[in-house]
Formats: structure tokens, C-alpha cells, sequence
């Protein structure tokens, strides 16, 4: 079983490893909790308040947990000239959520930009998984699953 | 000027990227054996100075000067770093030099960094590229066991710490003082400048931070002299360019040729011209940031000069028809630049913001007159009062969309 600790182990206590250990922990529990980032803070004699400030700015770290149906759509320049806005739109006025915003726990849509699929977009990800080449009817089947 | 030269691409597809040893067979690491074995570090750094070289990733710094700047300083402890933090959307050219040869890079990595005297160099990859992150793994463990890296290197007195980091997804750590705050473990916000990364970079030691396509030059320039590499190309900055093709063109991708070329001449010769049954808009120039080509610039030379009237950047070529819808576009290039301003100084944070929504209403057609006149404004404090270059690249194309294309002709 891994742990935070074990984590830790694994790297020195140096600035430049910060980074890294931020990763691996906000990869493997989800997200940083409290918790766990005062185990770092304490690991880097840092302060608690300096974790969370280079935490939260990075995209690939998390400090909440993500919620239950999590939904990115690329707009890339290819994937915004085939058809992204629509998409959108439609996922809006289905789930009755609107892009970006944190209202609804459970739900969350957001848009990434490039995912490196370009020749077969438009690319849409519900909780890490990749549909590609989705339309605007495709995407209420992808959305039934989850739903 | 001289075609079909290659420095980059020389080897792509005809050796195995996972094996040194077919590198090796064709003639990899001789400038690394030249430059320890029968030059001084000022020597080379002359040659790069001679080779009038200049930073590849879009802003054209003379990478000679850069490195002599750095080897200039007393500090004991100085750094290399190399940005491959590769994240403008389609642009993709750092990313195929590790993917076709990532011992070529390590290689100039190697004696760019010794030439300023740095005994530890860092890669910056960007944390999406987890493919290229194994190779480049790899490499640098088979360089490491040939004796390129590490203590000692090739039994000289030369020394080399190579770390690889990873990125964490931000757009804004492809900036250098951006960059270096990442790897402190700090948030990736630009620094103040001066004093400048030759100065005070990493752990407010110099720091020399240069494009992986710039250092993936350095070996040619070494073993073929400063001044042949000055003939090739455009003469204000010369050399071959890697040009990333994509959009309505018939053969897509990465291709190096001389700078100095003219967009025609890329989309024409090189991309294979438009499909049929499409028309040309326009093409974008160096990514979501880059300037608008239309009809009447296609003849212009794409150099790194400040003078020329289309920079080259990055070097991707977007090549738009006219069957696209420009709200496409111009909702992809706000909501990119709203996401990834990093939101330390308020014109890029507000504005990008601003600009997003304006966008918004603009595609559902309900955009005001007050809004027009806002994002004149905040287009022009965006170019003038940001903290850091990002700023002038969110309204570069916004502006040449006001200004080229006449998006508002019909609201």
C-alpha cells in the first residue's frame, strides 16, 4: 500500500522536488488534501499556506476532490472550427449546467485546450475517458451513461 | 538561397530514436568530441556568435550573446535549462525532434551547457508529453552509460548533471522566469525583469534557458563553423526553421527549411497547396498567438527580425478557408488565453476575462456598441500595460481580426 509517507521517502527534501511530489500525490489520492499537503508542507519545511499557493495555480494538481461526472472538451483551434461551440451548447441545455462554473456538485464541464487528437476531433473526456470525433447527437448517447 | 538543407530533420526516420548506437553510426556526438577535445569554451561560444543564430522559440534572441553572457558571469554555480514546454496550440516541433531524435538534442544540450560553464542543466518538458518523456528517459540513460553525461564526460574534466522535469499543465511556464518560478517549486508566474535569468535565474544564479530547436542547431554550428551556418536562410536571422503546417492544406506537419521563406512558398511547395474546393482566408502565423496573414502578406519573408512585417514565432503555419466561421476561432483564442492567464497582473487578468465574455455575446449576436469600444480598450491595455509578453499575444490576433478581417462588418 502506498502512502503519503512512502511517497515522500522517494524524493529529497529540495525546492525543485516540490513540484513532482505535488503531482504524484494529487495523481494517486485524487486529489491534495489538507491533510496530505501538511504532510508535504512539513516534509519541505515549508508553510502550509506555500504548498496551496503553488497547488492551486497548475492544472494537473487538484486541491478538491473532482466531482462525480467530470467533463472537458477540447477548443483547440481544429476542434473550434468543427464544431465545439455547438457541443457545448448542447451539453448546457441538457445537464443544465453552464460551462466552467461550480453550482452544481456533481457536475462539471470545462474546456481544455489542445489534447493532442487534432486530426479527430471534436474530443470530449467524461471522467478521463476520450470519445472522439463527437457530434451534436453523439455526444446525449456519451451523456446517457453517466446521467 | 541555398534549398532543401537539413540540420534537424537530417536524420528523422532513418534512425531508431530509442537506439545511441544508430546515432552513433551516423556521426552523432562528433561535435560533442570536437568541441572537448580540440576547443576552448570561448571558441565555441564565437562560433555560435559568428553563426548569428537566434532563439527558436518565437521571441529571437541571439543565442550566442545569451551564452556568453552567462559564461561571462563569476558565480560558480550557474544553470542550463531547456524549454521544451511546448504548449501553443498546433505547434508540435520541439515535440517531433524528440520523437525523430532525441540524441541530437541531448547533444547540443550537453555542449551548450558546458560552453557556459553550468554543472547542472535541467529539461522543462511539458507535462502532457508523456510518449516523449520516455524516450527522452531512455536517451539520457544510454548517453549516460556512453560516457556523454555525467562525471568525467568522454575522461575530461568536463562535469554534467542532466534533470529532467516535468511540467504541470500551464502555458504560461513556457516563459523563462515563468519557467524557472516552476521548477523553484514555485507558482509559474513571470518574474520582474531585470535583473534578467543570465543574471539572477535559477536559485538567483545565471541561468541560460534556450529552445530545444535552438540547441538542436548548436552540434551542426560546431562542427561546420559559425560562418556557413550565417549564409543559410534570411540574413538578418539565418539558419533552417521548423514550420508546422496544418488546416486546409493538403500535406500537414512538421518540415524544416531555410528561414527567410515567404508563406506562399510554404503552403505552395511545402504543405502541398489548399485542397480543392477550398478558399483561401487567411493563415495564421506561430499559433494561437500569432499574427493574421491575409492575401496581400503572402509574398512577405517570415524572419525573426522586429522590422519584418510578419514575425515567425513559434513557426506554425494555421492555414484558414473561407468555409470557417471566425466565432469558431475567436471563442478558441479567448477561452484559451482567459485559461491560461496566470493572473498576476490585472490588465491580462480582467482583460482575457473581458474578452471572453464579449466574444460570447458576440457569437450569440447580441453584442452592443459598448461593447465594441470596450474591446478596443482593452485590447490596447493588454499590448501596452501587461506584466509580461503573454499580454501582447492575446491582442496580436484579436487586433489583426479587428483590423484585417472586418469581423464586425455585419453586427
Amino acid at each position: 500500500m502506498k502512502t503519503t509517507e512512502k511517497i515522500l521517502l522517494n524524493y529529497d527534501p529540495e525546492k525543485e522536488n516540490l513540484l513532482p511530489v505535488l503531482k504524484e500525490i494529487s495523481s494517486f489520492f485524487g486529489f491534495i488534501s489538507e491533510k496530505n499537503a501538511q504532510k508535504i508542507a512539513d516534509y519541505f519545511s515549508l508553510s502550509l499556506s506555500q504548498i496551496f499557493e503553488t497547488a492551486s495555480f497548475y492544472d494537473f494538481l487538484k486541491v478538491k476532490n473532482s466531482p462525480q461526472i467530470f467533463i472537458k472538451i477540447c477548443s483547440g483551434t481544429v476542434c473550434a472550427t468543427i464544431g465545439t461551440r455547438k457541443i457545448i451548447k448542447e451539453i448546457e441545455n441538457k445537464l443544465k449546467i453552464k460551462i466552467g462554473d461550480d453550482f452544481n456538485p456533481r457536475i462539471k464541464l470545462e474546456t481544455a485546450s489542445c489534447l493532442g487528437h487534432c486530426g479527430e476531433g471534436p474530443i470530449v473526456i467524461v471522467n478521463g475517458q476520450v470519445y472522439k470525433k463527437v457530434t451534436v447527437s453523439s455526444i446525449h448517447e456519451i451523456l446517457e451513461k453517466y446521467v | 538561397m541555398k534549398k532543401n538543407i537539413k540540420i534537424i530533420t537530417k536524420h528523422w526516420g532513418k534512425i531508431n530514436p530509442l537506439r545511441i548506437e544508430e546515432y552513433l553510426k551516423e556521426g552523432g556526438y562528433k561535435a560533442l568530441e570536437k568541441f572537448i577535445f580540440q576547443m576552448r569554451p570561448e571558441e565555441a561560444i564565437q562560433e555560435i556568435e559568428a553563426s548569428n543564430l537566434c532563439g527558436r522559440g518565437g521571441a529571437g534572441f541571439p543565442t550566442g550573446k545569451k551564452l556568453k553572457m552567462v559564461a561571462e558571469r563569476k558565480e560558480k554555480e550557474k544553470y542550463f535549462i531547456c524549454n521544451l514546454d511546448e504548449s501553443e496550440p498546433g505547434t508540435y516541433k520541439d515535440r517531433m525532434i524528440v520523437k525523430n531524435n532525441p540524441q541530437l538534442l541531448l547533444e547540443g544540450l550537453i555542449i551548450s551547457a558546458l560552453t557556459v560553464g553550468a554543472s547542472k542543466a535541467f529539461i522543462y518538458l511539458n507535462g502532457n508529453y508523456e510518449e516523449e518523456k520516455y524516450i527522452l528517459e531512455k536517451a539520457l540513460a544510454q548517453a549516460e552509460k556512453e560516457k556523454f553525461l555525467g562525471e568525467k564526460i568522454l575522461s575530461s574534466g568536463y562535469n554534467l548533471e542532466l534533470k529532467l522535469f516535468f511540467g504541470a499543465g500551464a502555458y504560461i511556464c513556457g516563459e523563462e522566469t515563468a519557467l524557472i518560478n516552476s521548477i523553484e517549486g514555485k507558482r509559474g508566474e513571470p518574474r520582474m525583469r531585470p535583473p534578467y535569468p543570465t543574471e539572477k535565474g535559477l536559485w538567483e544564479k545565471p541561468t541560460a534557458v534556450n529552445n530545444a530547436e535552438t540547441i538542436a542547431n548548436i552540434p551542426w554550428i560546431i562542427l561546420e563553423g559559425g560562418k556557413k551556418f550565417a549564409t543559410i536562410g534570411a540574413e538578418c536571422s539565418p539558419g533552417t526553421k521548423l514550420y508546422i503546417l496544418s488546416g486546409a492544406i493538403n500535406n500537414p506537419g512538421v518540415f524544416e527549411a531555410p528561414t527567410g521563406i515567404t508563406v506562399r512558398q510554404l503552403i505552395k511547395e511545402i504543405g502541398g497547396g489548399i485542397p480543392k474546393g477550398k478558399k483561401f482566408w487567411f493563415a495564421q502565423i506561430g499559433g494561437a498567438s500569432g499574427v493574421l496573414a491575409i492575401g496581400k502578406d503572402l509574398d512577405a519573408e517570415l524572419t525573426f527580425s522586429k522590422n519584418c512585417l510578419i514575425p515567425l514565432g513559434s513557426g506554425s503555419v494555421l492555414v484558414i478557408d473561407k468555409s470557417v466561421e471566425i466565432y469558431d476561432l475567436l471563442f478558441s483564442w479567448s477561452d484559451f488565453f482567459r485559461r491560461e492567464s496566470c493572473g498576476k497582473c490585472l490588465p491580462c487578468r480582467e482583460g482575457t476575462f473581458r474578452l471572453n465574455e464579449i466574444i460570447q455575446r458576440f457569437e450569440d449576436g447580441k453584442i452592443s456598441q459598448r461593447d465594441k469600444k470596450a474591446l478596443g480598450q482593452i485590447l490596447w491595455s493588454l499590448e501596452n500595460t501587461a506584466f509580461c509578453p503573454f499580454g501582447k499575444f492575446v491582442a496580436k490576433p484579436f487586433q489583426d481580426a479587428l483590423e484585417r478581417l472586418d469581423i464586425f462588418k455585419n453586427v
